[in-house]
């Protein structure tokens, strides 16, 4: 009986092995292992042989039905792996062609949205401007420096009777007689409308533009781009500018940024400030990438009172602030982008844009 | 301008145990800036930034004044030693030089003679001094010179007596050089060996022969300099129209220190101290004999100027509220004088600060930045919030650039000025001083710097897409030009249908009704350009240049008049479309877009047609058959697509490929 058990076995083996599919090994399966298959047969005979023999056969048995069963197994889960289709996952995927927006839009974005959320109304001046707007009534002297052939742009045509020389406007400061006369035109009972000056529309300017100014060299372009701020109503002290510089910081910059003035000088300010943030890297305690703790941001001031009658603005009703910055500046700073020569900001090469 | 400053010199004129980096930060704070604290070998030296209309920083002497006048305020003793003249004996008229002066050109003229100066090398002390604020010591007279001008900010100026013919100046304006009779402007070398042409109206002197012997202000001739063979010096301190020395000093591009000093107006006072200086100085250090008799020409001294202000005033634009006895404190410690009536403030003016303290705000900012504007709180403005601007562009512009770059476009940024060559001359903007002729006029296409663009990555293999939106310039009489914001792009190696697909698609984005017209136009192949229409009007152009690259543009104002934010409504069909592809020969020229707008427009049954492919001669179209009340059977289908294959082998010759 022995014997007859070992040839089960094998020739069991042999037909697993030899199995072309799933129903193939499950007929095979019922051949042998089945409740009338060939080794329970045997084991109902069992029950004839002698004592030993029987011990023995029925060990052989069990052995046999588990060597079958684990070799059924291998050979089902065989058969599955290589009915699978292959496929690499790791394979990479086809990127749909991606553009950039250039990096000063980006910046210019931001920047606005941070603004916008405290009230400020973006706006846009002409870039070609008169000198009028440009300086004269930024209460710039006549031989301001600013003023002259060396600094400035000036357009070859006729000066204009009023508002004098034609030119491109080297900052955004332009356009503050300009938002003041735009918002009393649209309230033009402004100041004339009793002693609550009522019908007055405060202004939270933000105006963001291109500027030209007469400069080439690694840290200057000739065109480039500024935001300015202005804010006037009534009562508007340093502290509300300190208020609206460190707002600015903080959502701009990050949370734990924050501006400091010290004292500087602008012809349409006064008093004029220049404005720090603190260091990003050290927070301020100082390192080799900051002057001690603290990074230029740019100017500011209260808005000169000259500047307001020459918007229409009553200086002793109102008092204003404003900033002008440059959008490249706190773009790089932000980003700490080291560009060694800004005028590749503005080359179109693609090996640069791609990278932004 | 930026000044060195030694922290040795700087202590010679005050007491303080502040250590240098207490005295920058406190500096730094409320008043001029200080970029650095260098080392020396002649110990600490402070970098700082003084803004153009504090020339009475400009100096040791003067930044000992306000760090004199800020210590305080961080608790830190400190002393000021005023410096003191000498007893001077200022005339009208002297002896030893007869000096004829335009005073609109020279508010004070000051010169002394001093007799027997022996030239030689000058005392450590000094060299030392000289060398630790970037001045190469030569010899005692010229050493001198730069000494007291660093020390108190006042450029001095020393001639050889005896090379001024007859001892006699006339100061006057050079004469124009336009109506010069000699014909072109006077010439004159400066001692540095430069010969200068002057343009006319620059300060000059004269001497008894005629000859120019000093451009005023700033250098003087090389015919009248000092040299080691020089007995006789006459020493002269000056103050000129600030005006005159900016414009001759950027016009000849001969920036020197004293004129620096002399285009921001420095005080007229300080001119005693200089003199007083130079006299002290020449006689402890070439053993000098100066004569009693100074020559002092000053028709108009200063007259303390006073501004008043309001405590109310000085309140309301700090945001904190300060006490009369502070604000006084602060500043009398800058050397104002004050006087109290109720809410009143009366201040006098120190002659050192005449020409920037006008206005009761000028006043704010002196007891705004000794108090420290970085002590005051920070707070949001509260109040009413302005208009917004109606009909504002920002949220299309930026719409329309991110379209564009979510279709694989590139945003540039180019030079809104641009050459000669790539616009007509007579008509744009010119500026008058480019910085070369690369960046002279004002552009009026965009097109020409996006050719550009794409010619700067000749080298990239890959298909790329480059845009900008930016103005364009159109010139108007007598008003400032018509600034138009344009949107431009260039595709390089893309398929005609790919590029125009990227213009289709941004157009559908916004929402715009659009038809496409063949016209040809300058600077694209024939045949191969189309105008962008929408509702009658031109909104933009497309098509392939001269040069193989495919350029569109659009004018954004036109193309946001067109747009809308949202589609507008149509209902959602209630019966199923029957989707068709369908081929058909084409003639040879015949134009497919005017295929499917037959197809199209064919009948309302006909809900859509799209080209799905192009084979030699052959398109095949994919045909909506939809009807709007019913479902279509397979035999009405039938009906519209016979008729339609009769109309287009009608219209274009068009026959049904097998």
């Amino acid at each position: 009986m022995q014997e007859e058990i070992i040839n089960i076995k094998n020739e069991a083996l042999s037909q697993i092995i030899e199995a072309k599919s799933k129903n193939e090994l499950e007929d095979i399966r019922v051949i042998y292992l089945g409740r009338q298959g060939r080794l329970n047969k045997l084991t109902k005979e069992i029950k004839n042989l002698g004592k030993d023999e029987r011990k023995k056969a029925g060990f052989l048995i069990n052995e046999s039905k588990n060597t079958i069963l684990r070799l059924l197994v291998t050979q089902r889960n065989k058969l599955q792996e290589s009915a699978r289709e292959w496929f690499d996952p790791t394979t990479p995927g086809i990127k749909p062609k991606r553009g950039r927006l250039h990096l000063v839009t980006q910046a210019i974005e931001e920047i606005k949205s941070v603004f916008e959320k405290i009230g400020f109304v973006r706006v846009r001046y002409p870039e070609v401007e008169w000198d009028f707007l440009a300086f004269g009534s930024l209460n710039f002297t006549k031989d301001h420096p600013a003023r002259d052939n060396w600094e400035t742009f000036f357009i070859d045509t006729q000066a204009h009777p009023t508002y004098g020389p034609m030119l491109l406007t080297p900052h955004t400061s332009s356009g503050q007689v300009r938002e003041m006369w735009r918002v009393r035109s649209t309230s033009p009972s402004t100041l004339s409308s009793g002693p609550n000056g009522s019908g007055f529309i405060p202004i939270r300017m933000i105006n963001i533009a291109k500027c030209f100014r007469r400069q080439s060299d690694v840290s200057h372009v000739p065109m480039f781009h500024q935001f300015e701020g202005l804010v006037i109503d009534r009562e508007i002290s340093m502290v509300h500018l300190k208020g609206t510089l460190d707002y600015f910081a903080r959502n701009f910059f990050g949370e734990d940024r924050k501006t400091r003035l010290r004292p500087y000088n602008f012809p349409f300010t006064e008093p004029s400030f220049e404005v720090d943030i603190n260091c990003g890297l050290c927070k301020g305690k100082g390192c080799k990438f900051c002057k001690a703790g603290w990074h230029e941001l740019g100017g500011a001031g209260m808005v000169h009172p000259t500047v307001l009658k020459n918007g229409g603005i009553d200086p002793r009703k109102y008092t204003g602030f404003a900033f002008g910055w440059g959008v490249e500046r706190v773009m790089m700073m932000k980003s700490g982008l080291e560009i060694p020569d800004i005028r590749l900001l503005y080359s179109s090469d693609l090996r640069f844009l791609k990278q932004f | 301008m930026d000044i060195l400053i030694p922290d040795k010199w700087l202590r010679e004129f005050l007491k303080t145990k502040a250590t240098p980096r207490q005295i920058a930060n406190c500096l730094s704070l409320c008043g001029p800036s200080v970029e650095r604290l260098n080392k020396s070998q002649y110990g600490p030296v402070y970098l700082i930034e003084v803004t153009t209309n504090r020339v009475d920083s400009v100096s040791v002497y003067g930044i000992a004044r306000e760090v004199a006048a800020i210590l305080p305020r961080f608790n830190i003793k400190v002393s000021l030693h005023p410096i003191k003249p000498i007893n001077l004996d200022l005339n009208k008229k002297v002896k030893y030089l007869k000096a004829g002066v335009d005073h609109n050109l020279c508010a004070r003229f000051t010169a002394v003679l001093i007799k027997n100066v022996s030239i030689k090398t000058s005392p450590d002390w000094m060299k030392e001094r000289l060398m630790a604020v970037g001045v190469r010591p030569l010899n005692n007279v010229i050493d001198i010179s730069n000494y007291i001008m660093h020390e108190i900010g006042q450029p001095v100026h020393t001639f050889d007596y005896d090379k001024i013919a007859g001892h006699r100046m006339i100061l006057r304006p050079a004469r124009n050089a336009s109506h010069s009779d000699a014909g072109g402007g006077e010439k004159i070398t400066t001692l540095d060996g430069k010969t200068f042409t002057l343009p006319g109206g620059d300060i000059v002197i004269e001497d008894g022969s005629g000859r120019l012997i000093d451009l005023a202000g700033i250098m003087g001739g090389e015919n009248s300099a000092v040299d080691e063979n020089t007995k006789n010096v006459l020493l002269f301190v000056q103050t000129y129209n600030p005006m005159s020395i900016r414009r001759t000093s950027m016009s000849l591009a001969h920036r020197t220190e004293a004129a620096v000093l002399f285009e921001k107006g420095p005080d007229p006072e300080l001119v005693t101290i200089g003199i007083s200086r130079g006299i002290e100085l020449f006689t402890k250090l070439t053993g000098g004999k100066p004569e009693k008799k100074i020559l002092d020409l000053y028709p108009n001294p200063y007259k303390a100027k006073k501004v008043e202000v309001d405590i109310d005033f000085i309140t309301e634009r700090l945001g904190v509220l300060l006490s009369k006895g502070e604000i006084s404190k602060t500043l009398k410690a800058l050397g104002f004088e004050t006087t109290w009536k109720g809410k009143k403030l009366t201040t006098s003016v120190p002659s050192w600060r005449a020409n920037d303290i006008d206005i009761p705000e000028d006043i704010v900012e002196e007891v705004g930045r000794i108090y420290g504007y970085h002590n005051l709180p920070s707070e949001l403005m509260t109040g009413r919030l302005p208009q917004s601007l109606s009909n504002s562009p920002f949220n299309f512009e930026i719409k329309v650039k991110r379209f564009l770059k979510g279709a694989g476009g590139f945003e540039v940024y180019t030079s809104s000025l641009v050459s000669k060559d790539s616009l007509n001359p007579k008509v744009a903007l010119r500026l008058k001083n480019p910085l070369g002729p690369e960046t002279e006029y004002l552009r009026m296409s965009l097109a020409p710097s996006l050719i550009e663009a794409a010619s700067q990555n000749s080298g990239e293999k890959e298909s790329f897409h480059l845009f900008e939106m930016a103005n364009i310039y159109i010139p108007r009489k007598g008003n400032l030009p018509d600034e138009e914001m344009y949107l431009a792009g260039i595709f390089s190696n893309y398929s005609y249908r790919q590029a125009k697909g990227v213009i289709e698609s941004l157009l559908e984005e916004l929402n715009v009704k659009y038809f496409f017209e063949p016209e040809d136009s300058q600077h694209f192949i024939p045949s191969q350009r189309l105008v962008i229409k929408s509702k009658g009007n031109e909104i933009g152009q497309f098509g392939v240049l001269e040069n193989g690259k495919i350029y569109y543009e659009f004018y954004v104002e036109k193309l946001r008049n067109v747009s809308a934010e949202i589609g507008s409504y149509k209902p959602i069909p209630k019966y199923p479309a029957q989707i068709e592809d369908i081929t058909l020969n084409l003639p040879p020229k015949t134009k497919v877009g005017e295929v499917m707008a037959e197809i199209s427009n064919f009948k309302f049954q006909i809900s859509n047609v799209e080209l799905t492919g192009i084979y030699k001669d052959s398109y095949t179209f994919r045909i909506w058959y939809q009807d709007p009340t019913k479902t279509l059977t397979d035999k009405e289908v039938e009906g519209v697509r016979n008729k339609l294959l009769k109309n287009l082998k009608e219209k274009f010759g068009a026959t049904l490929r097998n």
